[in-house]
């Protein structure tokens, strides 16, 4: 056992710090942690710089263009990044769809679709789940005929995050309906400027376009847009789980949030006294905090017995159930925090360049509107019900 | 000891549900009202005084037909159920307890309020000022037979539309004390005024003025003491208001538990969420009930009054908090859609908290009001 990071990794440390200082811009981390709206090219301008960099794809092998870090490396990059206020690595090309490719893809998928993924050229969506189908994922309807050189897709996906922003959808749909659900399904790349294909925005309870309907009548897809063998797809979407899930518990992100936390109980004031000194709203804090180093060490336990070659399905349940956990309650303590400021809400502060005077602080403003989205965490990706289901069901055997 | 509502309180009830429903079934969803002009609706909120909601809040010493612990319940559990935004807790509740616990008033002034011809506001809170009842920094400026109020208040409910404002200013003693400050009448017209709706769809504004000429309704111990009141008449009204809410989100997830299927059958018949909806079902019966111990010693001395309060509104805090949570939680993303009712209850159960003093406020006062 040992704690301490090595000289080389604290190193590394700072070759990420000098390296975000200088090419993120000031722009968009101002954005980021103003929590305002992102655009495409937010996105996209971070990501081309990892990517001229060469860190964009942090969890590829190096024969296809990734870091090949240690997980210990990756770790403190993920840290780095959130700290410095850059926007998310948009995941669904680089850590759903990369990684399934490689394992299941055929080379010319490999030789086309990684380098695209890699030079930001492609915008991936997921396209898993559907109006009746979010738990039961197996019991998917979107369905694709055998036509010839190509299939004829009808359906309806649901809830894809960033797919207005997408030109590619990787989707389950269904190839047999006359077996088990799960030999049924099909993994196919779909682009978004198909015939036949719309995508309708839906907006969140904080008012907010991420999430979107994509409605598929008649899509013509090429054969060769098949990922794997047909009827396989339900094999590739679940090696995802079993595929390393490092980053599932957000421990850099619940990390920043609670020093945002404590910053924010020093400035605020309950009867003449900082709350951070307040015994009962501290002794919340400090209880997150001891929640939230317990499980970066759980998550670190975590990755290391997977460098050792084990697949910490288990683990990864658990870690997201936790994180999920850690990052609500902070989010509850933040706007709790500010007491009577959560209450305004002003839209137009999420814009870019929106300068006007803010009511109450500044970092008052997304508070309660992030602990609302923040309900979502606990319900993407596999509820934290359904990661219950499955612990119990792969662990106790009763 | 009974709990049952009298025929004609059941008969209140019943009236108002329907004038309620019957109104705010119109729109697609509560926000639909209060983004227009006024932030509510001016004829709406006639229709609610001529069906006597609102002499419902006040006693017969003062012209009223209620006003008791029970009426108060009674009206805000429905202003709870149905989303209400019209100023029942900002010029019903809260200018009406502060203009009663003032000396002189004279009840032509809550007849203006109860008949709907005039709206009042009450302001109180400053931007930094968390729930500290007394910490006030707006000053008034006594000059010959005159007082003058300088200062800003924030999160005035209502504030931008409503024809006065009363608000508290301090004349002497820092800024935390107990004595030197009063309650006075401002008009809206002299303020600069910045109107916002809310997260959870209601309208609030922040008011700055400066030298702005004001009435004085009272001020020293007695301007204390009707703080004390209006603060208490606010939480408790917000503690019956989250009752309602907080029922609507349970029937609206069981209604959906039952519908929803995944895996072949309604994800109702998980054992798991199942269980969830019954430690839901608990805190309810156990907020209401607190609710309903405040609502039979609303005339009680003021210790027990306060305290029980407190009890309530602490615990309309935290079950509040859990009910909004597992409600969206046993939907699944559903309730993430701005479509989908549901998260404008959730937001309301949350944000009471954050209104006259959240659960950890009225924890310490409950404790203090019970001597320990
Ligand atoms: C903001 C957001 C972004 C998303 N992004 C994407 C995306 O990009 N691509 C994509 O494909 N999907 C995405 N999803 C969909 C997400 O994966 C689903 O919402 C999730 O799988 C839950 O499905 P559901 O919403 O249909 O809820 P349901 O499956 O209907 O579940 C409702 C409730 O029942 C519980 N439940 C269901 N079955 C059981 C059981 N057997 N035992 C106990 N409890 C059970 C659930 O835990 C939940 O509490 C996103 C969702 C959200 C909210």
């Amino acid at each position: 056992m040992d704690f301490n990071f090595t000289q080389n990794e604290n190193d590394f440390r700072q070759e990420i710090k000098d390296w975000l200082s200088e090419n993120l811009s000031q722009r968009i981390s101002n954005k980021v942690k103003k929590f305002q709206r992102l655009d495409k090219n937010d996105y996209e301008e971070f990501m081309k710089a990892l990517s001229a960099k060469g860190w964009l794809a942090v969890n590829w092998p190096k024969e296809h263009g990734g870091t090949g870090w240690s997980n210990t490396q990756k770790h403190i990059f993920e840290e780095e990044i959130v700290k410095a206020g850059a926007p998310r690595i948009v995941p669904f090309g680089l850590n759903m769809l990369g990684p399934v490719l490689m394992e299941f893809g055929n080379e010319e998928q490999k030789k086309y679709y990684l380098p695209r993924i890699l030079n930001c050229d492609d915008w991936w969506a997921q396209g898993y789940s559907e109006p009746g189908s979010g738990s039961d994922l197996a019991s998917l309807k979107t369905k694709a005929v055998d036509n010839g050189d190509h299939y004829i897709v009808n359906g309806q996906k649901t809830w894809t995050t960033l797919g207005q922003f997408a030109n590619k959808i990787f989707c389950l749909v269904k190839t047999d309906s006359n077996c088990k659900p799960q030999n049924g399904i099909s993994f196919l790349l779909i682009d978004i400027d198909s015939h036949g294909i719309e995508v309708r925005p839906i907006i969140t309870l904080d008012g907010e376009h991420e999430v979107n309907e994509v409605w598929l009548k008649d899509v013509k897809v090429p054969k060769e847009n098949l990922l794997g063998e047909e009827n396989k797809g339900w094999t590739y979407a679940k090696y995802l789980l079993t595929h390393e899930r490092t980053g599932i518990a957000g421990v850099p992100n619940s990390k920043s949030a609670i020093n945002h936390l404590k910053v924010i109980a020093n400035k605020t004031y309950k009867n003449g006294i900082p709350l951070i000194q307040d015994p009962l709203f501290s002794s919340q804090i400090a209880e997150l905090e001891i929640d939230l180093k317990a499980m970066e060490i759980f998550n670190l336990r975590a990755i290391s017995s997977a460098e050792s070659g084990k697949a910490p399905v288990m683990e990864s349940s658990l870690l997201k159930i936790k994180g999920s956990i850690i990052r609500q309650k902070t989010s509850d303590l933040l706007r709790k925090a500010i007491g009577p400021q959560a209450l305004p809400y002003i839209s137009e502060q999420f814009d870019e360049g929106w300068n006007q005077e803010t009511i109450g602080p500044e970092y008052a403003g997304p508070l309660a509107k992030q602990y609302f989205i923040y309900r979502k965490i606990s319900i993407y990706g596999g509820s934290n019900e359904i990661q219950k289901n499955i612990v119990a069901k792969s662990e106790f055997r009763m | 000891m009974h709990f049952n509502l009298s025929e004609e309180r059941k008969m209140l009830k019943e009236s108002c549900d329907r004038l309620l429903n019957d109104h705010y079934t119109q729109y697609k969803n509560h926000h639909e009202v209060s983004s227009s002009e006024t932030g509510f609706n001016k004829k709406f909120w006639q229709e609610c005084s001529e069906i006597g909601m609102l002499s419902a809040l006040i006693s017969p010493n003062f012209n009223g037909l209620g006003g008791t612990g029970e009426d108060i319940m009674i009206v805000f559990e429905l202003i709870g159920k149905h989303l209400v935004v019209e100023p029942f807790l900002s010029s019903g509740i809260l200018s009406i307890t502060s203009l009663i616990n003032s000396k002189d008033i004279e009840t032509s002034v809550l007849d203006e309020i109860s008949s709907a011809s005039k709206i009042y506001a009450f302001g109180h809170s400053e931007v930094d000022t968390r729930y500290d009842e007394t910490y006030i920094k707006t000053k008034a400026n006594y000059k010959n037979d005159a007082v003058f109020l300088t200062g800003q208040k924030s999160f005035v409910l209502n504030g931008d539309f409503a024809d006065k404002i009363i608000c508290t200013a301090r004349f002497s003693g820092n800024d935390f004390d107990q004595n030197g400050f009063g309650l006075y009448e401002i008009d809206k017209t002299h303020c600069d005024i910045r109107s916002y709706n809310t997260i959870d769809g209601y309208r609030a504004a922040e008011l700055k003025f400066s030298e702005i000429p004001a009435k004085e309704l009272c001020k020293n111990s007695d301007a204390y003491n009707a703080l004390l009141e209006t603060l208490y008449a606010g939480a408790f009204a917000l503690s019956a208001e989250s009752i309602g809410a907080m029922q609507v989100c349970f029937n609206m997830t069981l209604e959906y538990l039952k519908t929803r299927e995944q895996f072949g059958k309604p994800i109702g018949s998980f054992q798991a969420l199942q269980h969830r909806m019954v430690d839901v079902m608990i805190e309810i019966e156990q907020a209401k009930s607190a609710v309903m111990l405040a609502a039979g010693t609303y005339e009680a001395d003021k210790d027990t009054k306060y305290k029980n309060i407190s009890a309530a509104k602490n615990l309309v805090g935290r079950s509040g908090k859990l009910v909004a949570e597992e409600c969206i939680q046993l939907h699944g993303g559903i309730a993430m859609t701005w479509e989908y009712n549901l998260h404008n209850y959730a937001k309301r159960l949350i944000m009471i908290d954050h209104l006259m003093g959240d659960s950890d406020h009225h924890l310490e006062k409950f404790k203090l009001y019970s001597n320990y």
